[in-house]
């Protein structure tokens, strides 16, 4: 069975992976972008996989968490749905860059580099929040993988879950930030939190029950959620309609009518009846988010969706189904557990659980479900850990809004609150809580006996981390722009200094005004207010003299350069912007200052 | 929302509370009646903002924040785990304001700071909570009150 739906895949992602092509050679204008939003088909995929990857995770550390009963197989079923959906996730967001090769710069090294960094930027918070939500999930997974092999790893697992718990309920928060932190419109919505956690949540239930459907069993309390959800998602809906007056009917059809079709025993109790109701919802919820990401789109006068942003929802499902299964297959003997079902069976061993703990309570009242505060084994395991999190959080706060002498920052042209960092302190906490747990378990309390292979492992992988870190914090370069142009004055109406001039534009201010000039709206338009164009006539009437100024001075959102580039390279830059918005009388061919 | 509107919810939302986690309950029940409230609670900030929905962000998120209030109320009727779902409500409530705000803030509200502090304060001090008795029921239920009134 796993092998037939490698093969359909791979049908999928072929065609897929030629659209990707296409789309990495053309840029943003190959797949559809909003006209409001200028956002588009990444950003939609981009969306829908990130709440996939955080709605498998969740459901299996909070069932964990909260003592309710989910089998070996389902849990390790959505923890692997996750990672396989992450990776998909991951790779949307740099295709939306346009400056791909610069995707390193969204990395948490502040103003290192002087060009972008802007730690005010929820897309900072994306990279950061999701990089540690990946890694964390990758070692929820590897550790419950392993626990029949060393069962002394089971005692780590519910305090990971504990850890796992807020970060991806906080993860998730933050990609809805990406939308409720900014002007448009549509995307006004201090609830979108709780909005983007239903619906991911939502997602996550379609998505395990799909493939629990294509492993041959189903899992009763995974149905009955998914129903209730779909009625949760129904009122927040509403409510965004009752707001803005928006309303997505196809969204809302697919996602919240036909679900509730469980309710008919003839569907329900069909295996084709289940896997009908799970696509509907993951349908539903696609098109909901391709709503929200271009609300625009498909409306009169607008473009719809074309073949290749068909060809990119194609490369990611069968992208997803062809990684996952291959994974699936190769771990089958791990991931079968005593409470594994075969066919169609409803998770007769959960009703066992139940009767149990209801004899429990009978037999002896309600005593044995109370623990002293701050007693469980789990705040045991998780508590120095934990500190040691709260520490470096700490110290992270302190380092970059307090700017304290002992805590001097590389970067100090940015202006940063603390609401800014706030969004970042859970993250730092759970990273170093479980490192701290992990280090505790191998070093500590020794419950774990590790080879010489594992210590291999782990300093390769430590190595490479550090030389990862280390290139992103260079840029790729080890001398700056500033300091290979300070020795040698540069003559603008050289050719030669313009190629240099070209290299500074697509180091400095590609980010904001594009490669080409004519903007770039993925840093600029979702967090700033509009800004005025600076075509070739405006740049001709505000004079050379009062644009290397503002790149010097800096003017309403765009920083200061002095320090940073000379003022021959400033000059250099406002002749660059010249000869890149062509004549005066060639309308939309220029840069817009943020 | 006027200071009548907004007690009128707090008690819309302790009366809300009351239907919710009865003994025997099914979870379709009580799934559908959290639904239920939230559609209540929508309607009522809708018909009690009246035209200045559009003009006052702060009522964005007024929903989610009488449900998670309902649901911190609710957790005092709970037999079993109650210290657990109470310090889970709280955290919710917590969460609805932090990251309410932190979207308000970008686009030039005020954060309400001190329902922030107030709200993880509660909800740290909870987990210290032993025995819920009825008497410490009565002042966790006057301290939400005072946060949803006053802060």
């Amino acid at each position: 069975m796993f092998r037939y739906l490698m093969l359909a895949g791979l049908l999928l992602f072929l065609p897929g992976l030629g659209a990707l092509g296409y789309s990495v050679y053309e840029g943003p204008s190959a797949w559809l972008t909003d006209a409001r939003t200028f956002w588009g088909t990444p950003i939609s995929l981009f969306v829908f996989w990130i709440g996939l990857a955080h709605a498998g995770t969740l459901l299996s550390a909070i069932f964990l968490a909260l003592d309710i009963k989910l089998d070996r197989r389902t849990a390790l079923i959505a923890e692997l749905s996750t990672l396989v959906s992450l990776v998909f996730a991951g790779i949307f967001p740099l295709m939306h860059l346009g400056v791909i090769e610069n995707f390193y710069m969204v990395a948490p090294f502040l103003d290192a580099r002087g060009n972008l960094a802007n730690a005010r930027s929820p897309l900072v918070w994306d990279f950061c929040c999701i990089a540690v939500y990946a890694l964390l999930s990758l070692l929820f997974f590897a550790v419950h993988l392993k626990t029949r092999e060393i069962p002394a790893l089971e005692k780590y697992r519910k305090p990971m879950a504990w850890l796992l718990f807020p970060l991806v309920l906080w993860v998730h928060t933050i990609v809805s930030l990406d939308f409720a932190t900014t002007f448009v419109p549509q995307w006004r919505g201090a609830f979108f939190p709780v909005y983007f956690i239903v619906g991911a949540i939502f997602s996550g239930l379609a998505m395990v029950n799909l493939l629990a459907c294509a492993d041959g069993y189903r899992v009763r309390l995974l149905e009955r959620l998914q129903l209730i959800c779909s009625w949760l998602l129904c009122a927040i809906w509403i409510w965004d309609f009752l707001f803005k007056g928006y309303f997505c009917t196809s969204a809302f059809i697919f996602a919240g009518v036909l679900p509730q079709f469980r309710m008919v025993a003839a569907v329900r109790e069909s295996r084709v009846g289940r896997i009908f109701l799970s696509l509907s919802v993951l349908i539903g919820l696609f098109l909901e988010r391709y709503y929200l990401v271009s609300p625009m789109a498909g409306t009169p006068g607008e473009p719809g969706f074309g073949w290749i942003d068909l060809g990119l929802v194609a490369f990611s499902v069968g992208g997803f189904m062809m990684l996952f299964y291959a994974a699936r297959s190769r771990l089958n003997d791990s991931m079968e557990g005593e409470g594994t079902y075969f066919g169609e069976v409803d998770g007769s061993d959960m009703a066992n659980v139940e009767e149990s703990e209801q004899f429990r309570e009978k037999t002896h009242g309600l005593a044995f479900s109370y623990i002293q505060p701050w007693s469980s084994d789990e705040y045991k395991t998780l508590r120095y850990p934990l500190l040691a999190g709260f520490v470096a959080a700490l110290l992270f706060v302190l380092w970059i809004c307090l700017k304290l002498p002992f805590f001097r920052t590389p970067y100090e042209n940015v202006e940063v609150t603390l609401v800014n960092v706030l969004p970042l302190v859970y993250p730092v906490i759970a990273f170093v809580a479980a490192v701290a747990l992990v280090c505790k378990a191998l070093w500590i309390d020794k419950s774990i006996e590790v080879g010489r292979r594992f210590y291999v492992s782990l300093t390769a992988g430590l190595a490479l981390l550090a030389a990862l870190a280390g290139a992103f914090y260079a840029g790729g370069a080890s001398e700056t722009p500033a300091g290979s142009f300070a020795s040698a004055p540069l003559n603008v109406y050289n050719p030669a200094d313009s190629a240099h001039m070209e290299l500074v534009w697509k180091a400095r201010c590609a980010q904001c005004h594009g490669v080409d000039g004519r903007f770039n709206e993925k840093f600029v338009r979702e967090f700033y207010p509009v800004p005025q164009k600076l075509d070739a006539s405006r740049i001709d009437s505000l004079g050379a003299d009062s644009l290397v100024k503002v790149v010097l001075e800096g003017r309403v959102n765009m920083n200061a350069y002095r320090g940073r580039l000379t003022e021959s390279e400033a000059r250099g830059l406002v002749m660059y912007m010249r000869s890149l918005a062509g004549a005066p009388d060639e309308p939309d061919s220029a840069g817009e200052a943020p | 929302m006027s200071p009548l509107l907004n007690a009128l919810a707090c008690l819309i939302s302790l009366g809300c509370a009351s239907f919710l986690w009865r003994k025997d309950s099914s979870p379709y029940r009580n799934g559908a009646l959290l639904a239920a409230f939230l559609l209540l609670f929508s309607v009522f900030t809708y018909l009690g903002a009246g035209d200045s929905i559009a003009a006052d962000p702060s009522l964005e998120h007024y929903p989610f924040r009488m449900l998670a209030l309902c649901l911190c109320f609710s957790t005092t009727s709970l037999k079993i785990y109650r210290r657990r779902y109470l310090v889970l409500a709280q955290a919710l409530w917590c969460w609805v304001e932090l990251f309410g705000a932190i979207a308000l803030y970008y686009r030039g509200v005020d954060a309400a700071c001190l329902r922030i502090a107030a709200l993880a304060g509660i909800t740290l001090g909870s987990t210290f909570l032993s025995r819920i008795s009825r008497e410490m029921e009565f002042c966790l239920m006057v301290f939400w009150i005072a946060v949803w009134f006053f802060f």
